[in-house]
């Protein structure tokens, strides 16, 4: 028997991790589209965003600051990334697969050094607003959902601003269509590489600190949310940042209604058919490639 | 009289892998001068200018008024040097008015200065005025080439390089596009204008040079050129 109810609360959750999945994939679209690279290391971003978070409020910082010092932390963690391992085989004009493969590796060093200096055991944050649920027609909205929608929403809005109406934003854009092009008008591409990283990896972190009060964070997180981020991309048209955040959505709920229907186990296989049927019947994304 | 020497080009080459397709090119302009560089397809004149910008993996110098560039294409911007390169380079997807903003990037796109430039502009390609807010990509081929070279003016060069601007256009506006070169010239700008339709060069430029075979075959004085017989001669030399 199909319970309304649950049915409706299974599209809330599942929505709410999408908007995880979509700040990821717009990660992933932002350095794509600065360099053409598809960075791997965005799932670490994401779990350093909450394990940064979560060892700050342990010194009893108050969640505001934790946060932001994570962010900044991150954001500068990616700069790092972009300095000392993207940059020198960009400049060796390094193939996609090498920049691609680094990545991964620079992944997995975050990984095992988080490992090394906080342990195997997961970690979580309290929620944002320690309060029960508001009830609406019996669906339970946790304020962590509101938080993690609210938040998503805003920052979409504000990305949306810097890209069409900043300077910097719009000269973001001139090198994602023609890199050449843009270092004729004076725009030094390296910069806004690194300034991609930083965002993106900004991005990550506040997916990482909004996501951990639901479930939890441990050193190993950033794989399975990078592929998620990774697939949320690709559904959205690779390189288009709101349909990134579509996909994202679309992967969340996809996910969370295989999981109403058929069965926890199915979590994953949903977020690959919807891969799949992706690849297969719109390779070029629901907004069309950027490219 | 003679200016001061704008642009010398020294033993520059260029490779593509294994195949040179630039030989030892030498090539010198004054300030104020208008340059030609001629050549069939496939001769070198593009990667000529990638070189001179920046752009291609050459070998050899550049000097611009007398300091030597740096091989980056945002260094050489900034020294002042703008390139409309082959195929325009615009950016489709992005509003014209974007398009401008971004040449005058180096100034931050905004300020007196600026609004000073666009004014420039727009008075010199009325056109683009009445598309400030459609999407690049969507304009005439026309269109899109008067919006490359006001993108490049945006960033008030001194000297600017034009790889075939009349390519694909209607002789009409080829000839829009090259008068008002002519105008920027008489107002003291320096240009270096790559073409392959040579009359219509040779009537602009006050000197012109040959590519051929990735080498600068001749340089050529264009009152001296009166028939198509004495054009081929450079050419084919
Ligand atoms: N990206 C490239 N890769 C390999 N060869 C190239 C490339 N670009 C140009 N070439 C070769 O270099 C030579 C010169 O090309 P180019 O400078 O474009 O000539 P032009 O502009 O005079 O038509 C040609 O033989 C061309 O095939
Ligand atoms: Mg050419």
């Amino acid at each position: 028997m199909l319970d309304p109810v649950f049915l409706a609360q299974t599209i809330l959750n599942g929505l709410s991790v999408g908007c995880i999945y979509g700040l990821i994939g717009i990660g992933f679209c932002v350095i794509y589209n600065a360099s053409g690279i598809v960075n791997f290391a965005q799932g670490a971003f994401v779990m350093m965003g909450g394990m940064i978070t979560h060892v700050l409020m342990q010194q009893h910082l108050p969640l505001i600051p934790s946060a932001l010092l994570a962010i900044i932390v991150v954001a500068l963690a990616g700069v790092v990334i972009e300095r000392i391992v993207v940059r020198p085989l960009w400049d060796r004009k390094a193939t996609m697969f090498v920049m691609i493969l680094a990545t991964l590796a620079a992944q997995i060093v975050i990984e095992r050094l988080t490992l090394m200096l906080v342990g195997d055991q997961p970690k979580s944050i309290a929620v944002f607003t320690d309060l029960p649920p508001i009830k609406l027609a019996g669906v339970a909205i946790g304020y962590q959902t509101l938080w993690i929608m609210g938040t998503s929403l805003v920052l979409i809005a504000a990305l949306g601003l810097f890209f069409q109406k900043t300077l910097v934003g719009r000269a973001m854009r001139a090198c994602a269509i023609n890199r050449e092009a843009a270092a004729l008008q004076g725009i030094v591409v390296s910069r806004m590489l690194a300034m991609s990283f930083a965002l993106s990896a900004a991005l990550g972190a506040i997916a990482g600190i909004l996501v951990t009060p639901t479930q939890f964070t441990a050193f190993n997180v950033g794989t399975p949310f990078a592929i998620s981020g990774f697939i949320a991309a690709i559904v959205g048209g690779f390189g288009r940042p709101f349909g990134a955040f579509l996909g994202g959505l679309l992967l969340g709920l996809a996910q969370a209604l295989a999981v109403f229907g058929l069965g926890s186990g199915l979590k994953n296989m949903a977020a690959l058919s919807v891969l799949l049927i992706f690849l297969f019947l719109r390779p070029s994304g629901i907004l069309g490639s950027a490219k | 009289m003679t200016t001061a020497p704008i642009l010398e080009v020294r033993g520059l080459s260029a490779r593509y892998g294994e195949v040179v397709a630039l030989r030892d090119a030498e090539l010198t302009m004054r300030e104020g001068e208008f340059v030609a560089v001629l050549g069939p397809n496939g001769a070198g004149k593009s990667t000529l200018m990638r070189s001179i910008i920046g752009l291609a993996n050459a070998t050899g110098t550049v000097r611009f008024r007398g300091a030597a560039l740096k091989r980056d294409p945002a260094a050489v911007a900034a020294a002042g040097i703008a390139l409309v390169p082959e195929g325009r380079g615009i950016f489709g997807p992005m509003s014209v008015a974007e398009n401008l903003q971004l040449g005058a990037y180096m100034i931050g796109g905004r300020g007196p200065d600026y609004e000073r430039r666009l004014a420039r502009v727009l008075h010199l390609f009325p056109r683009l005025k009445e598309r400030l807010d459609q999407v690049a990509g969507s304009m005439s081929g026309g269109e899109q080439q008067m919006l490359a070279v006001g993108r490049a003016l945006m960033a008030d060069p001194k000297l600017i390089l034009l790889d075939e601007p009349s390519l694909g256009l209607a002789p009409k506006v080829t000839a829009e596009i090259l008068e008002s070169l002519a105008l920027l010239n008489r107002e003291g700008l320096s240009v270096l204008l790559v073409e392959q339709k040579a009359p219509l060069a040779l009537k602009l430029a006050g000197r012109a040079y040959v590519v051929s075979n990735g080498r600068i075959s001749a340089e050529i004085d264009p009152k001296e050129i009166t028939s198509h017989g004495d054009l081929a001669r450079y050419y084919f030399a």
